[in-house]
C-alpha cells in the first residue's frame, strides 16, 4: 500500500487541516520533522498511510496542535528539542529528553498535604532506566510525571546517510522486544520503494514471526501482571512459558528473539526449516499457554486486583491517541492488521480482540484472546506453508522517495518513515513505537490509584524504554 | 554456615535494547534458576557482589551509572553484558551513546552475544563468583570489612 502525502504549503492553514484529519477519517499516530519539513502520520482505513506535509519557513516557526491533540505532544516535544523546531501555544516546552546528561525538572503537583518521590532512573528489578516523579496525598497518586530518554542512543541520526540494506540489522537491534515488528515495517519501507513484491509463503513466514513475536511478549506480560499483583505462581509459571515460547523462537528463526528474521526482500534463508519441530512445539505451547490463561483467570483474588486498577476511559485513549492492546483495552476498534492489512493478514483476517472497562484486567483479556488468535494464525499459516522450502530473498534496490508503514507489533502500531535520496541512502529515518505512542498513558492510569499499585498498573502495559527512546 | 557461593547480583541497564534483559530475566525462570546455585539478583548495589551492566551507555545514564556502582560495595566485580556492552554493538559511537557500558563501568568480565544466552551469562557469572572468591580471600581482614558496614 503506496504512502499518500498530502503537501501543504505556508499559505494554508496547516494546523486546522491537521486537527481536521486527526478528528476525522484519521488514526493519528504521531508526527516528526527533518530540515526543512514537518510531517503528520496518520493511517486511514482502507486508503492506508496518510502524511500531511508542511514546508518549514527559514525560521523554524510552526503552531502546535498538541494543546488540542495530546497524543502529537511528545511528538512536537521532541521536534522542538532534536530538530529546532520553533512551537508557539506548546503546553508542555519542556524538552523531552535529557540535555548533555541533564533531566529536566519533574512536573510537580502542589498542595496541602502533598508529597513527592523520585523513583528511577535506576530501577530494582531487571528493568530499563527511566525516572518516575509521584505528586501523592497519603496514598493515592494525584500527578505522575515519567521521564524517560535514558536509553536515547541517538538511533535515527546514526542510521542517516548510510546504505538503506546495511541498515537493516541496526534497525532489528533498535528494541530486544518488537524487533521482529520493526523488521517487518523496514522490509516493507524498502521493497515498496523498490516496487518489490514478495511471494505468498514469504508473507506467511513473516506472519509466522510477527505472531511469534506477539505470543512470547503477551506471556510475558501477563506473568509480569499476576507478579505485578503479588501472585508468585502465576509469574513463576508465565516466566517459564515465556522461556518455552522464547525457545520456540530459537527453532523457528535461529535466535531467541527473532532478530533479523525478516529481511528485506524476505526472510532469513536459515528460518523456519525444522517445519515438524516447529509445529510440534507450536502445539505443545499453545495447550500450555491455554492452561496458564485459565488459571489465571480463574484465580479471583489476582483478578479483584485487576479490576479498576489503572482505568484509561475511551476518551482519554483516544486523545493520547493509545495503540494496541492498551487502545482496545479502553473500547477501541483498531488492530492494523485489520484496519489496513497487510502481507498475509490480507488474505487471513483476524477477529480483534477488545473489551471496554479500559483497566488491567481489560488489558489482560485483551492479550489473553490475542494470544488464542495469534496460536490459530500461526496453525494456519503453518499449515498453508507446508513442507516447501521457502522462495529465496529477492533483491532490493530502493528508488528515491519517502514511505511510511505500519505494522501491528505486541504493543500496538509499529511505524516507520522513510526518505531514501537520490544515491539509495537514508535521508531520514523515523521510528514511532507504540511504547512512545503508550507511555503518556501509563502516566494518566496512574491518577487516583495508589502508588503500591504502580508496578501492576505498569505491567498491565508492559512498554518499552527502547523504542520509546531510540 | 558458609557465604562462599553466595552472589549477589544487581542489574544495570546502560541504554540498551533490552534484549540482554530478556535473557537476564530468564536466568530467574525454572528452566536456568540461579537461586540453585546460591545466587539472586537483589534489589539494591548495596546488596550487591556483582553488577552486571548492558547498553552502549548513555550520556543520559552516565552520572546514575558511576553512582549505582560506587552504591556497590568492595570486594566486587564488574560483568559486562552483551556486544553493546563491549562497544561492540550497534549504537556504539553515535551521537548519544559512549563505547560501551562494560569497558567505561571497568568490566572484569565480559558475556559477548547479542544478547549472550541464558547459558553464556550463567557461564560469565560462574567466572566473576571465582573472581570474587580471590579478591574477597585477599581482602584486609573479616573484621575490617564488617566495621565499614558492607558484609552481607
Amino acid at each position: 500500500m503506496t504512502t499518500s502525502i498530502q503537501v501543504l504549503t505556508a499559505g494554508e492553514s496547516f494546523r486546522e487541516r491537521v486537527l481536521a484529519e486527526a478528528a476525522g477519517p484519521g488514526v493519528p499516530l504521531g508526527a516528526y520533522a527533518d530540515a526543512d519539513s514537518l510531517h503528520y502520520l496518520f493511517l486511514r482505513e482502507e486508503g492506508g498511510p496518510f502524511v500531511l506535509t508542511h514546508r518549514l519557513g527559514e525560521s523554524l516557526d510552526a503552531s502546535a496542535v498538541s494543546g488540542i491533540w495530546p497524543v502529537f505532544s511528545w511528538d512536537e516535544r521532541e521536534m522542538a528539542q532534536d530538530r529546532g523546531v520553533c512551537f508557539e501555544e506548546l503546553p508542555d516546552a519542556r524538552p523531552l529528553w535529557a540535555e548533555r546528561g541533564v533531566m529536566p525538572e519533574a512536573m510537580v503537583a502542589y498542595g496541602e498535604g502533598l508529597m513527592h518521590f523520585v523513583v528511577g532512573p535506576v530501577h530494582a528489578g531487571v528493568i530499563e532506566p527511566g525516572r518516575f516523579t509521584f505528586s501523592s496525598g497519603g496514598e493515592t497518586v494525584v500527578h505522575l510525571d515519567a521521564q524517560l530518554g535514558y536509553a536515547h542512543r541517538g538511533v535515527e541520526r546514526a542510521l542517516e546517510g548510510r546504505s538503506t540494506l546495511a541498515n537493516a540489522p541496526f534497525v532489528a537491534r533498535i528494541c530486544g522486544s518488537c524487533s521482529a515488528a520493526r523488521s517487518f515495517a523496514y522490509a516493507r519501507a524498502l521493497e515498496i520503494l523498490s516496487g518489490v513484491e514478495v511471494s505468498e509463503p514469504i508473507d506467511l513466514a513473516r506472519l509466522v514471526f510477527a505472531e511469534l513475536e506477539r505470543i512470547y511478549n503477551h506471556v510475558g506480560d501477563l506473568a509480569a501482571s499476576s507478579s505485578g499483583a503479588g501472585w508468585a505462581v502465576g509469574f513463576a509459571r508465565g516466566m517459564a512459558l515465556k522461556e518455552e515460547a522464547m525457545r520456540l523462537n530459537q527453532i523457528a528463526s535461529g535466535h531467541r528473539l527473532l532478530f533479523d528474521a525478516i529481511i528485506p526482500g524476505g526472510v532469513s534463508p536459515a528460518t523456519l526449516t525444522a517445519r515438524l519441530a516447529i509445529r510440534a512445539g507450536v502445539a505443545a505451547l499453545e495447550e500450555r499457554t491455554e492452561r496458564y490463561v485459565r488459571d489465571v483467570f480463574g484465580n479471583a483474588s489476582l483478578v479483584s486486583r485487576w479490576h479498576g486498577a489503572g482505568v484509561v476511559s475511551h476518551d482519554t485513549s483516544r486523545a493520547f491517541g493509545a495503540t494496541g492492546p492498551a487502545h482496545r483495552a479502553s473500547h477501541g476498534t483498531v488492530d492494523v492488521r485489520t484496519f489496513a492489512p497487510y502481507g498475509a493478514y490480507c488474505s487471513l483476517p483476524i477477529r480483534v480482540a477488545r473489551a471496554s472497562s479500559g483497566d488491567a484486567f481489560a488489558r489482560c483479556q485483551v492479550k489473553s484472546a490475542e494470544l488464542t488468535e495469534s496460536f490459530r494464525l500461526l496453525r494456519e499459516a503453518l499449515a498453508a506453508l507446508g513442507d516447501a522450502a521457502l522462495p529465496t530473498v529477492q533483491p532490493v534496490s530502493p528508488a528515491a522517495g519517502s514511505v511510511m508503514t505500519v505494522i501491528e507489533g505486541p504493543r500496538g502500531a509499529e511505524l516507520v518513515a522513510l526518505r531514501v535520496g537520490r544515491d539509495g541512502t537514508v535521508e531520514r529515518l523515523h521510528i514511532i513505537s507504540a511504547s512512545y505512542r503508550n507511555w503518556p498513558l501509563v502516566v494518566r492510569a496512574m491518577e487516583g490509584n495508589i502508588v503500591p499499585d504502580f508496578p501492576l498498573v505498569n505491567k498491565s502495559f508492559n512498554l518499552c524504554y527502547a523504542c520509546a527512546d531510540r | 554456615m558458609s557465604f562462599r557461593k553466595s552472589l549477589g547480583i544487581r542489574h544495570l541497564v546502560c541504554g540498551s535494547c533490552n534484549g540482554c534483559e530478556h535473557e537476564v530475566n530468564a536466568l530467574s525462570n525454572a528452566y536456568y534458576d540461579i537461586t540453585q546455585e546460591g545466587w539472586d539478583i537483589v534489589a539494591s548495589p548495596r546488596h550487591a557482589d556483582v553488577i552486571t551492566v548492558t547498553g552502549p551507555m548513555t550520556q543520559a545514564m552516565r552520572e546514575a551509572a558511576e553512582a549505582t556502582l560506587e552504591a556497590v560495595p568492595q570486594p566486587r566485580i564488574v560483568v559486562g553484558i552483551g556486544d553493546c556492552a563491549t562497544g561492540e554493538g550497534p549504537w556504539s559511537g553515535s551521537a548519544c551513546a559512549g563505547n560501551g557500558a562494560g569497558i567505561e563501568l571497568r568490566a572484569e568480565v565480559i558475556v559477548r552475544g547479542c544478547p549472550p544466552t541464558p547459558t553464556e551469562i550463567r557461564a560469565g557469572l560462574a567466572w566473576a563468583a571465582s573472581l570474587l572468591h580471590s579478591k574477597a580471600s585477599t581482602a584486609p581482614s573479616i573484621g575490617s570489612v564488617a566495621e565499614s558496614g558492607t558484609n552481607r
